[in-house]
């Protein structure tokens, strides 16, 4: 009856002791699991180790099958530019391993071309640009080497193979168009909204944003300033109302 | 954004620059860095435009209504004052000297999308590769003569020439003589 029931001292070393085995077996579960996953991962990694090398050539040369590359490699949460992936055995990054070790040297030479490419454009941008913008220059390639074919997700893994030298680049994406944005300002809610606004209408006026935005004028005129003086718009003034404009894509060739 | 890839009519296949299609570059921009931005693009887009079209000397007045200060299809234009402050700025040092305002008044303006030096070299370069040192050549025949046709230098300005004649004069690198419209030089 008391053991059923469980209510006399000796209950308490029962819950104990059931507990523990409850523990025990977990772990053994967890431990089995892990070391099955474990082997998982890294026949995985090796068959992706494997088609890496297949597609090595294709890997280098097309920019499309680079980035579902990448892409695969990131869903799986493989950082190809990373130098820890494979386990412990070689400090080389798995672009590195596939493509030589060039492959690092491309991204950060595309790196390179980026950053030239911010600073450059800054005064006239802000320090905003458009990824797509950014892509077709590097691609033009007025610098040493030619144009280097380069897809926009290149261009966003080099920004990212940026990070530990605490660049301050970040891509960030205002109204599914992704930017680069080289400044290190923080850009408020009014002001992203402002932006957003205009990667869909090319340009707006205060009197637009009240309209539609329900905005004071006080407001409205704040923000269109704050980004005025951010080089963020540019104003045309031949117009009943000033409209703003946003810089993307000034970018030319033969400057 | 951009109406982009509109061509320009009437104005055999210059590649306008894609800030010509951009509304704001015809107005001044109030914020600095950007203003700055905009005189460069201007005094870029200005040289090469004159170079396409081998203009040296601009009137800004005449110039006012031509697609380079008035874009038809925006029916936007650069005002006479924001013409000047652009020329202003290629004169200086920070426009890299690729004006030369004519007389104070401010009307007309040479455009150095190449400087007299940098003219003077290219002649300078061309004397010496034809084995032309020390021959006497009329200022005619150096920018009119069938010798000279595949030259960039040809059919230039004459007023040009003799400015850039005369920076290898300063350096003793030519020697020019006679009078005005029968002038010869000879390059040492």
């Amino acid at each position: 009856m008391s053991t059923r029931r469980g209510v006399g001292l000796g209950a308490f070393t029962n819950r104990n002791a059931t507990a523990q085995s409850y523990a025990a077996h977990g772990s053994n579960l967890k431990s089995a699991n892990a070391a099955s996953l474990q082997a998982q991962l890294e026949v995985f990694q090796s068959l992706l180790h494997n088609f890496a090398l297949e597609h090595a050539a294709t890997i280098k040369s097309n920019p499309t099958f680079r980035a579902e590359f990448a892409r695969m490699c990131n869903a799986i949460g493989v950082d190809p530019l990373a130098g820890s992936n494979i386990k412990g055995k070689k400090a080389d990054s798995l672009w590195a391993k596939v493509l030589g070790h060039d492959v690092n040297d491309f991204y950060f030479s595309v790196a390179v071309r980026v950053v030239e490419l911010c600073q450059s454009t800054r005064a006239e941008n802000g320090g905003l640009l458009g990824l797509k913008e950014c892509c077709e220059s590097v691609a033009r390639g007025r610098a040493i080497g030619g144009g280097l074919q380069v897809s926009e997700d290149d261009i966003e893994q080099a920004v990212k193979s940026l990070e530990p030298l605490g660049s301050g680049f970040v891509i960030l994406t205002i109204a599914h168009k992704r930017f680069i944005r080289s400044v290190p300002k923080e850009l408020n809610t009014d002001q992203s909204t402002v932006l957003e606004v205009l990667q869909l209408l090319g340009s707006v006026t205060v009197t637009l944003l009240q309209l539609n935005l329900g905005w004071e004028p006080a407001r409205a005129e704040t923000v269109i300033q704050d980004l005025l003086a951010d080089s963020l718009v540019w104003v045309d003034l031949q117009c009943r109302e000033p409209e703003y404009w946003s810089p993307q894509g000034l970018i030319d060739e033969n400057e | 954004m951009n109406p982009a890839g509109q061509k320009q009519e009437n104005t055999s296949d210059f590649v306008f620059p894609k800030s010509y299609n951009f509304p704001p570059f015809f107005s001044p921009q109030p914020t600095t860095l950007t203003r700055e931005a905009q005189l460069r693009k201007w005094s870029i887009f200005i040289q090469r435009y004159c170079k396409h079209h081998r203009i040296f000397q601009l009137t800004l007045i005449e110039t006012l209504d031509t697609p380079l200060f008035y874009n038809a299809t925006l029916k936007k234009r650069l005002s006479l004052k924001d013409a000047k402050a652009v020329i202003d700025y290629m004169v200086s040092k920070e426009g890299d000297e690729r004006a030369e305002w004519l007389g104070s008044e401010r009307a007309s303006a040479w455009i150095w999308w190449r400087k007299p030096e940098e003219w003077a070299n290219l002649i300078a370069a061309w004397v010496d590769e034809t084995g032309q040192k020390g021959t006497v050549l009329t200022l005619y025949e150096l920018v009119q003569g069938e010798t000279v046709e595949k030259q960039e230098f040809y059919g230039m300005d004459m007023e040009v020439l003799r400015k850039s004649l005369q920076t290898l004069v300063k350096k003793g690198k030519a020697q020019v003589f006679g009078a005005e419209d029968q002038q010869g030089v000879k390059f040492f």
